[in-house]
């Protein structure tokens, strides 16, 4: 036995400084050098080097790597670090879960958050709030499904270029300090009575936030309040409050409602609970046989959405012609409707609105009336949803006709809001320009950036005497601020929220402030100079006052325990509604022109990926391509072909390679924009479609000047459209990273559909569609026989799980919250715009989008398309070194290990869902993946040495380093360069359920996982629940039944790879009285067209998955 | 026309080749012993921070395992015990003994320990500590005797076709639940455990784990 004797032990550290408390944190030298230091040359602009950051060093993740730099004969030498004293219940190892919630503007996403060893490393919904399990299935299964932000929120709580000091006047400051001066002002404005401070503030639903503006505001009557949000959903609630009398705010069910009428609203996409809406409307299409009913959806919208794409009846209108429709459908509601109303003067409205629509065109009157009628004909369960781009008036219409066909089945409800009163942006501006403003508080916000661009806000906020901002990034507000604090992620916040109807949730830290942030209870409480100030402090004495104080603390427990606090629902209030308040307001609606190629109209939507622009920096979702355009790192100006044609905008996609667009400049009045052209099917004619939330100047390192910004042409007049634009031609060219360029299945039926009615005839009309076998010999059993036999068709016999996949594509709607939880689960890289445009991205999971029909009015189908785990992998059979194989529950695995990267597995796939790791896109930043390391510095020093003396470290600076490395799923490898990889059905939680399931059964038999223990991430995350997942061998499985749906097919079925992800067709709901009606899906038509049958031949409904001996298909039906 | 070549260059293509093939059996033998764990790991006894003998805490003392490793049940990681459980028996045992110095300062200050790591899987290797000794994997397969160790060392080469060994043939190993924690457990002889083991794969329904995704994800 030799001895080693390593190197003499290393002063023990205190390790990672992640989550000590902040007075430690400020109470440590390095700290308060870092604190007080003169403020760095240049670091007040944002750069890619922020090479002195040297806080980082302070924060670097040495525990359990402590010793890797002592390296010993062998190898290097690690030390174990355990706790001195060991907190209680926690082991190590064990990740746990807390209950919080995120803040959704005037609403909140009820979450759970999984924590390994004291950092957040997941986001999931709480399905166990009341909203979701109001929503569980007849067999009680329990869901919660998120968005895509909750699930990318996550990577911006470890972003580098997060606000992480105290800045005074552009120089480094402290918190301490900070607080001094928010003591001051509170001090000095007890005496004026607040007259002269201003407070601006996001849309919240914190009720702790709404106790304290009133705590202060008794305190400093005078002071005045604001909210600012560019994309603002509280809208329907203004209007509900005006057309009921009363305070009031809507509550859809939409599992509830039988017709959906979408006025320009994209509710499944840019609502504050989409989650929630896109559950409903898929669990009212949920159809189990095909006696079920299903509910219609009708979007009236200009640009194409993720609603618009899901619509059974979609009208192209501009954005300006939705209120001319709305009148003339309330009309006919009122009118006709059956249940004329007596109120004195409904008659002379209805007149008045059916003359006030004359301008609406043809098309849209036939549309609208036989939509009405098909409404009036299921009156009691509709629901009617007007956009945030639609001015209150088409809300107000909204509330109308709700209040007679939607309220009976509760499909539409109203319940109290609470929302503490304030002002105005505008209102706001005017005060500052009148010079009416001492102090100005921002909480959050980025007016700078996104203020409407009539106000000048910048300079309209300098006019205040002083500003203090509390800020997650060092912004375009930031340099013009007296004060900037650093604001805490909502995952190292003390807080509370309220959820769409009223429930009380809490949001609980599950880390400390990375950076020592505030949050806005902290800020507002010191502010007011009031007693407690601790967020902690604040958020209980909240929930005392909602349950007293009785059992406070079991109370307390609890509430933190199940994220939510039941019974605080909002009651629903009976409503009245007001005509004399509506009546005289949409009457005076101006309605503009119907638009032309000439005098366009500019409608603003938020983006998909990045929303407002608060997500400009989050690599995850700047990479997500969009759910319709399927774009990455841009936004685009979206005309319709028509239009395009009139202006002479020629968009040549010659090949994806290349695909290079001529750049716009849109004009309204004299602000101007510019950004590059596409042509996008379903665009209403006439109509300019622009994306917010790009072109950040000082965004970060990551979302800096990624697309253009169309703030500069959206003024307070025209926050949701404007007309009157005009549209220019410049002789530039700009490249866009498309994801999916090619927009046709050209027949083949990868996605299959039916009209109800259709489906009702022939409920197998899926396989119906399956092409013939290729001609060889075929088994006992009828089905082709394979070349060679397959190992696996033994060798599962033996396996306990066969793991398999159903996606519902009645239910998916497209919004791709799988793909970011996909990517968060399994720490898949970005790869920045070049390499997508080279086919490179790494997502595991893609939403393919297909159009179908004319390039004006096209129908859309998503479909989700991730490994298909084949039985008979054609990746397997061509790799030469054994790194994909097949485990026996019929996993197609990857060893990364094995791997040398031939890519002939990638080649040889038909689905196309193997991705290859052209680079090491995690070691490097994706700005320089192609710089040799002899000519590259980091941090200021050579790479190479650098290299050589830390070789784990990659390429990347070391603050972005440390960062990315928390970001990362301790159960799922980082995979590196030269590898191909590609979804392992979440196999970390598959084998973490199997381990648990064991340990569970000890000295047993009962290894089985029971069925519903564990989810895959995109399962999860899923807000329609359309993708079950399970054990295909326990015939009582959730996915067993899924798969046993007459609707399962298989993609690309015959060529025999038997997939385990199964789909489920998709079915329409169309009316046949509608114009826009068509027999048959216009798929299924392209499918006929191109020569296919609606045959029966192959296998029958079942997947392929039957229970006898061999495990082969079971013949057909 | 003299020779250009030397009358015993006739001999060297066969000297080449009878060399070469020496030098790469001995090169092949050397990768085969010396770049293997059983080479590179086995043996390998760190001296720790702390002199803490397993020997006189297991053997004499007759601790259990998970006094001390009380996550390897519920855990895929088998935790080294905290400071403060040391002194839980150390504040009334040898309280003012030298070689509990740095243990006492621990505890006090909340420094922790630095205990030199001597058995590592690879990253890519996802081994669960928990599962094994649930279902009657004993420590003594892959950390050796080490109820007998003065000083930690680390006895089995724990690479992959070390693993394979027992997950090819688990019969070989599975011993009764109860005597998992038991480091001298032996089973009476060879046949017996054969037997036995065969039992426990049958009545726990033990797989033969060979696939990849048993333990690379």
């Amino acid at each position: 036995m030799s001895k080693t004797i390593p190197p003499a032990c290393p002063e023990p550290e205190s390790g990672p400084t992640y989550w000590r408390s902040l007075e430690q944190l400020a109470g440590t030298p390095e700290f308060r050098e870092w604190a007080e230091r003169e403020f760095p040359e240049g670091a007040s602009e944002l750069r890619d080097d922020w090479h002195r950051r040297d806080f980082m060093k302070l924060m670097s993740a040495s525990f359990l790597l402590a010793g890797l730099g002592l390296t010993g004969c062998r190898r290097p030498v690690e030390t174990i670090h355990p706790f001195a004293k060991q907190p209680e219940g926690y082991i190590h190892g064990v990740s746990k879960y807390f209950a919080t919630a995120m803040p959704a503007r005037s609403s909140a996403i009820p979450l759970l958050v999984k924590s390994h060893e004291g950092r957040p490393i997941k986001i999931e919904g709480n399905p166990e709030h009341p909203l979701n399990a109001a929503l569980t299935d007849e067999a009680g299964h329990k869901h919660g499904g998120t968005n895509l932000f909750a699930q990318a929120s996550i990577l911006n709580l470890y972003d580098p270029d997060r606000a992480r000091r105290f800045l005074f006047k552009g120089q480094n400051s402290s918190r301490a300090r900070a607080c001094d001066a928010l003591a001051e002002l509170a001090k000095k404005f007890t005496d004026a009575q607040g007259k002269g401070m201003c407070v601006l503030m996001e849309r919240s639903s914190s009720p702790s936030r709404a106790r304290l503006q009133q705590a202060l505001t008794a305190k400093f009557p005078q002071a005045r309040w604001f909210i600012y949000e560019p994309m603002d959903g509280a809208l329907a609630g203004q209007a509900a409050a005006q057309a009921f009398g009363q305070a009031v705010r809507p509550l859809y069910r939409l599992d509830k409602a039988r017709r959906i009428l979408a006025l320009d609203a994209d509710f499944m996409a840019a609502d504050d609970d989409s989650y929630l809406l896109i559950r409903g409307f898929a669990k009212g299409r949920r159809l189990r046989s095909a006696d079920d009913d299903m509910n219609r959806l009708y979007v009236v919208e200009s640009l194409m959405t993720v609603t618009g794409a899901n619509a059974d009846h979609r009208l192209r209108l501009p954005s300006s012609q939705v209120a001319p429709l709305a009148m003339f459908l309330t009309a006919q509601m009122i009118e006709a409707g059956g249940q004329k109303d007596t109120t004195p003067g409904a008659a002379e409205f209805v007149s008045a609105l059916l003359e006030k629509s004359k301008g609406l065109p043809e098309v849209a009157r036939t549309w609208a009336a036989a939509c009405a009628e098909d409404l009036m004909a299921n009156a009691g369960s509709v629901v009617v949803l007007a956009g945030e781009r639609q001015p209150l008036e088409v809300h107000l219409l909204a509330h109308a006709m709700n209040f007679y066909l939607g309220r009976q089945a509760g499909a539409v409800s109203y319940v109290a809001d609470v929302t503490p009163p304030a002002g105005t942006i505008v209102e706001l501006a005017t005060a500052l320009n009148a010079g009416e403003v001492e102090t100005l508080v921002m909480l959050g916000g980025n007016p700078a950036y996104n203020a409407p661009a009539d106000l000048d806000w910048p300079a309209a906020q300098r006019k205040a005497g002083t500003v203090i901002r509390l800020g997650y990034f060092e912004d375009e507000t930031a340099p013009q601020c007296d004060w900037h604090l650093p604001l805490a992620h909502y995952l190292e916040s003390w807080g509370d929220l309220r959820t769409a109807d009223g429930t009380l949730v809490p949001v609980q830290p599950l880390i400390e402030p990375l950076f020592g942030g505030l949050t806005e209870l902290e800020v507002l409480a010191r502010l007011g100079g009031l007693p407690v100030t601790r967020p902690y402090d604040i958020a209980r004495e909240t929930f005392k006052l909602a349950v007293g104080d009785a059992e406070f603390e079991e109370k307390w427990k609890r509430y933190l325990h199940d994220g939510f606090l039941a019974g605080t629902a909002a009651p629903a209030v009976q409503v009245e509604i007001d005509w004399p308040a509506i009546t005289p307001a949409v009457l005076g609606l101006a309605v503009p022109e119907v638009p032309t190629a000439q005098r366009l109209e500019v409608a603003f939507a938020r983006a998909y990926s990045v929303d407002d622009g608060r997500y400009a920096n989050n690599g995850w979702l700047q990479e997500l391509p969009d759910p319709v355009s399927k774009i990455t790192w841009d936004n685009v100006i979206a005309l319709s072909q028509k239009t395009a044609q009139e202006l002479g905008v020629v968009v040549v996609d010659r090949n994806r390679m290349d695909l290079s667009v001529p750049v716009l400049r849109i004009a309204v009045g004299n602000r101007t924009i510019e950004g590059p052209a596409w042509i996008q099917p379903g665009m209403a004619d006439g109509v300019v479609g622009v994306t917010l939330g790009y072109g950040r100047p000082r965004a970060g390192r990551i979302g800096r000047g990624v697309g253009y910004d169309a703030y500069p042409i959206r003024t307070s007049t025209g926050m949701g459209f404007a007309s009157g634009a005009r549209l220019e031609i410049t002789n530039r060219k700009f490249p866009l990273s498309c994801t999916q360029n090619h927009w046709t299945m050209q027949g083949r039926p990868v996605i299959r559909e039916a009209n109800l009615e259709e489906f009702r005839k022939d409920p197998g009309f899926a396989n119906a569609m399956n092409l013939h076998e290729p001609p060889g010999p075929r088994g006992p059993d009828g089905q082709p026989k394979p070349a060679y036999p397959n190992p696996l068709d033994t060798a599962k016999l033996e396996a306990t799980h066969w793991w398999g996949m159903s996606v519902d594509l009645n239910g998916c709607v497209g919004c791709s919250a799988c793909v970011i939880a996909c990517q968060s689960e399994n720490n898949i890289p970005i790869v920045g715009k070049e390499q997508v445009n080279r086919g490179r991205e790494m997502h595991w999971m893609r939403i393919d989008r297909y159009f179908a029909g004319s390039v004006a009015e096209p129908q859309v189908v998503n479909q989700p398309m991730l490994c298909q785990h084949c039985e008979a992998a054609p990746c397997e059979s061509v790799c030469p070194v054994n790194a994909t194989v097949h485990d026996n529950e019929g996993l197609n695995v990857m060893a990364y290990n094995r791997c040398v990267g031939t890519r002939y597995c990638s080649n040889n796939c038909p689905y196309k869902v193997r991705r290859f790791n052209f680079f090491d896109y995690n070691r490097r930043p994706i700005t320089e993946l192609y710089k040799s390391p002899l000519v590259s510095f980091t941090d200021g020093e050579w790479e190479l040495k650098r290299w050589f003396k830390d070789r784990d470290r990659g390429s990347r600076p070391q603050d972005e380093w440390d960062l990315v490395k928390l970001a990362k799923n301790p159960d799922v490898t980082v995979r590196m360069r030269g590898v191909m990889e590609k979804c392992t059905f979440c196999l970390q939680r598959i084998e973490g359920a199997k381990i648990a399931q064991k340990i569970k059964a000890g000295a047993s038999a009962d290894v089985a996982v029971p069925d519903g223990t564990f989810k895959t991430a995109c399962q999860q995350a899923c807000p329609a629940d359309a993708i079950v997942f399970g054990n295909l061998r326990d015939e009582t499985s959730r996915v067993s039944k899924a798969t046993a749906s007459q609707r399962t097919y298989k993609v690309l079925e015959f060529l025999q790879t038997k997939p385990r992800v199964t789909y489920q067709a998709r079915v329409r709901n169309p009316n046949p009285k509608m114009p826009d009606y068509h027999a048959q899906p216009l798929t299924t038509r392209e499918y006929l067209d191109a020569g296919g049958t609606l045959g029966h031949h192959g296998d029958g409904h079942a997947a392929g998955y039957g229970h006898d001996a061999k495990g082969e298909t079971k013949g057909a039906h | 026309m003299s020779d250009i070549f030397p009358k015993w260059t006739n001999r060297l293509p066969l000297q080449i080749l009878a060399g070469g093939a020496v030098t790469m059996a001995s090169v092949v033998a050397g990768v085969w012993y010396y770049f293997t764990p059983e080479y590179t790991r086995v043996g390998y006894q760190p001296i720790q921070p702390v002199s803490f003998s397993h020997n006189i805490h297991v053997d004499q003392l007759g601790m259990d395992c998970r006094y001390c490793h009380n996550g390897v049940e519920s855990s895929w990681y088998s935790n080294v015990p905290s400071s403060s459980t040391c002194m839980a028996c150390h504040n009334q045992v040898l309280k003012d003994d030298p070689k509990l110095a740095l243990v006492r300062e621990s505890a006090a200050s909340g420094k922790p320990i630095p205990w030199v790591q001597i058995h590592k899987t690879p990253d890519y290797v996802y081994f669960n500590h928990a599962v094994h000794v649930n279902r009657g994997v004993s420590c003594v397969h892959c950390h050796g005797q080490i109820n007998q160790m003065d000083e930690v060392f680390h006895a089995k080469p724990l690479g992959m076709a070390f693993c394979l060994e027992c997950h090819r043939q688990p019969e070989a190993f599975l011993r009764p639940p109860e005597e998992v924690y038991n480091l001298n457990w032996r089973a009476e002889n060879p046949t017996r455990q054969l037997a036995d083991g065969a039992r426990f794969v049958k009545e726990w329904d033990v797989k033969k784990l060979e696939n990849c995704s048993a333990c690379h994800r």
